[in-house]
């Protein structure tokens, strides 16, 4: 991290330092041959312009590949995390039993926790599928009608069974029914997404009410929490592919910085939106995704 | 009875350790964070005899732990346990003070003979019986100079200062020891001291040397005990050439 933020400060000090000798040579040159015409300077300046806005963007794009390979080994560390984790503990719990005596009780613990990590790693697994598929051009979307309610509906069953959450901790208000057209498995994984997330970044207290509002021509699907909130400049970064946010509040919950890049693709490619509001930090946070109703 | 600390956010993995080594006999304690274990490890607290420690913990990672502890003279027998097997990163926890690595997945029994592997150590050391624990003689020594290192109790000492050391620093200078005079590779270091085959970038070793040039060099910029071998490693002359 640190020699990353080192290259980026020098290849900056270079552009900068660049810009400054190609000026003083120039102003140089004007004041040397100021004599021959003025057509000469005007066309001097065009061609130094030209020059440094050429120096500018490839300092621009040198720190933006900086930046991405940061952000590409961060996934990569994230990711590696998230698929070692849970082996590991499967291969513990196995080695476990096969090598002490462990009473019925115990065995029936481990093997719940077993089939939780063998959850957790499928689940990992298809977000990875899932954003190279959302990547590879063409792939057409499968529509079909989709009835809201009972989507969001089967969502929440699945995230309240997955953490063993109470009904009231998980709560669900909808409007007069409302279907919208959709790719079901796309749609389906962009909702329980969002579910998924606000529970995640909850903490020990689980509050989280899941709203779905008809608004012209639209449906809104509103999901708010009373989690760890979302600092302000954060609020639209956090749609981007590989990025989590920064902080100690944040990365007490693991992931692989794809959930949301795979909201609001899916938003995208059903000419709907997706977005977040935040009070800021600590303040709990709300995510919509937007998608035009079924005509 | 011994007292293992496990410093583990992944509460399966924290669980499932706890279980095993319990069985083992072992008196275990679980904490979640690296701000949590900095606290109950703040010297002299000597509870525990050893740590078990994950490097992707929330707040701060294992690495920084580690070398906070040994900042803090902390030298509690620490095993680092986590997903991250590159060999720079397993190299990293040996520079930060770690006692021991191993990645995940683990085989459980690798990890017991491992975890049963570091306390006999500690117990040979503080156990000959012709040693009073009050003020041990050295048995296990080298002398050159004006300075000493002593393998049994992890010390090196120069002049009448004592420099803590962690075991892979001892392994490493007990290895230049016993091939003193001879260029050494910085390869066979890898295998023979830390026992990695990977083909691997294995500058990292330098950040040992520099370490150990800074406890037995009296200008650590201009080395004459360790010196360098262009385009191969280390060689330890255990008399500079000046004295001969």
């Amino acid at each position: 991290m640190a020699g990353r933020r080192k290259s980026i400060a020098f290849y900056i000090a270079f552009g900068i330092g660049l810009i400054s000798v190609i000026i003083i040579l120039y102003v140089g040159w004007v004041l040397l041959s100021w004599s021959h015409g003025v057509l000469l300077t005007i066309l001097g300046i065009l061609l130094l312009v030209i020059i440094i806005s050429g120096v500018v963007l490839n300092t621009i794009s040198l720190v933006r590949e900086i930046h991405r390979n940061e952000q590409k080994d961060a996934f990569i560390n994230a990711v590696t995390h998230e698929l070692k984790t849970p082996v590991a503990s499967i291969r513990l719990y196995l080695e476990t039993l096969q090598t002490r005596a462990v009473d019925e009780e115990k065995r029936k613990e481990f093997y719940r926790i077993m089939l939780e990590d063998n959850d957790r790693l499928l689940a990992t697994i298809e977000q990875i599928l899932r954003t190279g598929r959302m990547g590879a051009a063409g792939r057409k979307l499968n529509l079909v009608r989709i009835d809201l309610a009972s989507l969001v509906e089967e969502c929440m069953a699945r995230t309240r069974a997955l953490h063993s959450i109470p009904p009231e901790s998980l709560s669900f208000r909808t409007g007069p029914p409302v279907s919208i057209m959709g790719d079901l498995e796309e749609v389906r994984a962009a909702v329980s997404n969002l579910i998924e997330n606000a529970v995640k970044y909850s903490g020990k207290d689980v509050s989280v009410q899941v709203e779905t509002e008809q608004l012209d021509g639209h449906v809104l699907v509103r999901v708010k929490d009373a989690g760890v909130g979302i600092p302000k400049n954060e609020l639209k970064r956090v749609f981007k592919r590989f990025h989590r946010v920064p902080g100690p509040l944040a990365s007490r919950v693991k992931g692989t910085g794809l959930g949301l890049y795979i909201v609001r693709s899916v938003a995208k490619r059903h000419g709907g939106r997706a977005w977040a509001e935040s009070e800021g930090a600590g303040r709990g946070s709300t995510f919509f995704l937007q998608l035009p109703v079924a005509k | 009875m011994t007292q293992i600390l496990v410093v583990e956010d992944e509460q399966h993995i924290a669980d499932g350790l706890r279980f095993n080594l319990e069985a083992e006999g072992y008196q275990v304690q679980v904490v979640e964070t690296g701000e949590a274990a900095l606290e109950l490890l703040q010297p002299p607290a000597a509870k525990f005899d050893l740590v078990v420690l994950d490097v992707m913990l929330p707040g701060k990672d294992g690495f920084e732990v580690m070398s906070e502890l040994r900042q803090a003279h902390q030298y509690v027998l620490t095993l680092m346990l986590t997903a991250r097997g590159h060999p720079e990163d397993i190299l990293n926890g040996f520079a930060a003070g770690a006692d021991d690595y191993l990645t995940k997945p683990f085989e459980l029994s690798i990890l017991i003979a491992h975890i049963r592997g570091l306390l006999r150590r500690r117990e040979w050391l503080r156990a000959s019986p012709d040693n009073p624990p009050a003020k041990p003689e050295p048995t296990d020594s080298f002398t050159f100079g004006d300075k000493s290192v002593h393998f049994d109790l992890l010390e090196l000492r120069v002049r009448d200062k004592i420099f803590p050391l962690t075991l892979m620093e001892a392994n490493l200078l007990r290895y230049l020891l016993q091939h003193e005079g001879r260029p050494i590779s910085r390869k066979a270091m890898l295998e023979e001291v830390w026992g990695l085959h990977e083909d691997t970038d294995t500058r990292a070793i330098d950040n040992f040397v520099v370490r150990l040039r800074r406890y037995i060099e009296d200008e650590p910029a201009r080395p004459r005990h360790l010196l360098t071998v262009r385009g191969v490693g280390y060689r330890f002359v255990a008399v500079p050439a000046a004295e001969q």
